[in-house]
């Protein structure tokens, strides 16, 4: 004990060996929360089953795995919508624009105070063309890829990024029919069976019954932008404490399986992004009656034939960033 | 004879380190303020008042309250574990800042709030206790 009081004893010793400890502890906590992958559970696509991630031993790998995890594609067959695809004839396929029997998707490159954005316009013939993917087909933190690599893994036609649920430990997540996380109090999107959106408060509707309602996919990023046709933000409504102007992804609908996707390039000289409030005037200008904003920054990517269209930025360096997970149109 | 008989840490030292520590908080603020976009924390914007109070006020007190504060008990270990108290409350600050700015959250985030306060409360409780052999005490006390 005296050898530890006159070791302490001496001048910096404390000091030093705690700042080790406190410095380590804190490259740890960075480290989990940005870096280390922990997959909880793999997806089998496209059959829409999942496992929980295993380890050698057999024994579960996935750190805190999520026993709420409810398969409910397998649960209520009767409300997965119908996959059974078909393959179209030869589409009709430009730069900037995709047309076959299923499947109408067009781009289109517009300019509003001081920031390019990219407005692509969706219409489908059977909502099981609409679909989402997880990084690597596996739920969990920390599980990245880049929207594009998505796109072309899951031969998607047109894609963006998602919510990037994996960053965050809270938000709904539910993805073809299989529900991973439902603890929350956000706004989230909803996308029914049928491919209609809704927006509902987490909390206040359970996924459970989200789930029994008919929910196929579900977001958790938000604000809503536009509901019932009235837009919903202002000028002051931001995500979290974000700056005003920023990169975005949001997601619309104007119609039955009539869908309008909007990104937005920003954090650059050319373009400084948009305004919650602009992107929403876009969205009711183009007759959405509902619109949700999700995932941007640096995350903000739309993929169109393999190709990306945007010009995605995270401000410091250009390039794609890889994130959880991605909104999809296609036939896989 | 105690541990405070030898190295023992000087309050005015102490204060100066405090000053700093809160001089070091604001541009570690300010400088990743640069790189948030725009997006700011309450935690690492306050950061700066764990060591300018937590560290100030405590220290000028004892030193006017308590001038014979070199003659503590465990003058050494209170103030090893004040200030690592106080260090992990700003470490805790900094992580919560740098996780609320990117938009998300850890788990661990509570823990070194709990720590920093329980270190610098035990740190300031220990540094109340005075040297039973300390002369100087027993004559303040039996003058």
């Amino acid at each position: 004990m005296n050898r530890v009081r006159s070791f302490f004893g001496k001048p910096y010793r404390w000091a030093a060996m705690y700042g080790v400890i406190l410095t380590l502890a804190f490259a740890f906590v960075l480290l989990d929360a940005f870096v280390i992958p922990k997959a909880q559970v793999r997806v089998e696509s496209p059959s829409m089953t999942v496992q929980p991630v295993t380890s050698e031993h057999g024994d579960s790998a996935g750190y805190n795995a999520p026993d709420t995890t409810i398969n409910h594609a397998e649960k209520e067959e009767d409300k997965k919508p119908d996959t059974g695809e078909s393959l179209p004839a030869a589409p009709v396929v430009t730069d900037t624009s995709y047309k076959d029997d299923n499947i109408t998707i067009s781009i289109e490159t517009a300019r509003k105070n001081g920031t390019t954005f990219y407005v692509a316009d969706i219409l489908l013939s059977d909502v099981s063309y609409l679909k989402t993917a997880l990084a690597k087909n596996v739920y969990g933190r920390n599980i990245k890829q880049t929207t594009s690599a998505m796109a072309e893994e899951h031969q998607a036609i047109f894609a963006i990024n998602g919510d990037y649920y994996g960053f965050r430990d809270t938000g709904y997540v539910l993805r073809n029919g299989v529900s991973y996380r439902d603890n929350g109090n956000d706004d989230a999107l909803v996308i029914d069976g049928d491919g209609s959106f809704s927006v509902v408060r987490e909390g206040s509707a359970s996924m459970e019954s989200l789930v029994d309602d008919g929910a196929w996919q579900v977001f958790s990023f938000g604000p809503a932008l536009v509901l019932d046709g009235e837009i919903v933000v202002d000028s002051g409504s931001e995500v979290s404490k974000s700056k005003n102007s920023n990169p975005r992804t949001a997601i619309g609908q104007a119609g039955e399986l009539h869908y309008i996707i909007i990104v937005s390039d920003g954090r650059t000289k050319e373009s400084q992004g948009l305004s919650l409030l602009e992107l929403a005037e876009e969205f009711a200008g183009r007759g959405c009656s509902i619109a949700y904003n999700l995932d941007g920054g640096g995350s903000s990517t739309m993929v169109f034939n393999g190709r990306i269209i945007n010009n995605p930025t995270d401000g410091r360096r250009a390039g794609e960033r890889e994130v959880s997970d991605i909104v999809c149109f296609g036939y896989e | 004879m105690s541990a405070s008989d030898m190295n023992s840490p000087r309050p005015g030292r102490a204060v100066f380190g405090y000053l700093l520590s809160s001089a070091a908080c604001v541009a570690v603020t300010n400088i990743y303020a640069l790189f948030g976009h725009g997006v700011r924390s309450a935690s690492m914007d306050y950061m700066f008042l764990y060591p300018a109070l937590m560290g100030l006020v405590p220290f000028l007190l004892l030193t006017a309250l308590l001038p014979r504060i070199r003659r503590r008990r465990f003058l050494r270990l209170a103030f090893n574990l004040y200030n690592s108290g106080v260090a992990t409350l700003i470490v805790g600050a900094m992580l919560n800042g740098i996780l609320e700015i990117a938009g998300t959250a850890s788990a661990y985030q509570p823990l070194f709030m709990a720590a920093g306060w329980t270190f610098a409360f035990i740190g300031f409780i220990l540094l109340l206790i005075p040297d039973s052999g300390d002369r100087t005490d027993k004559k303040a006390k039996n003058p």
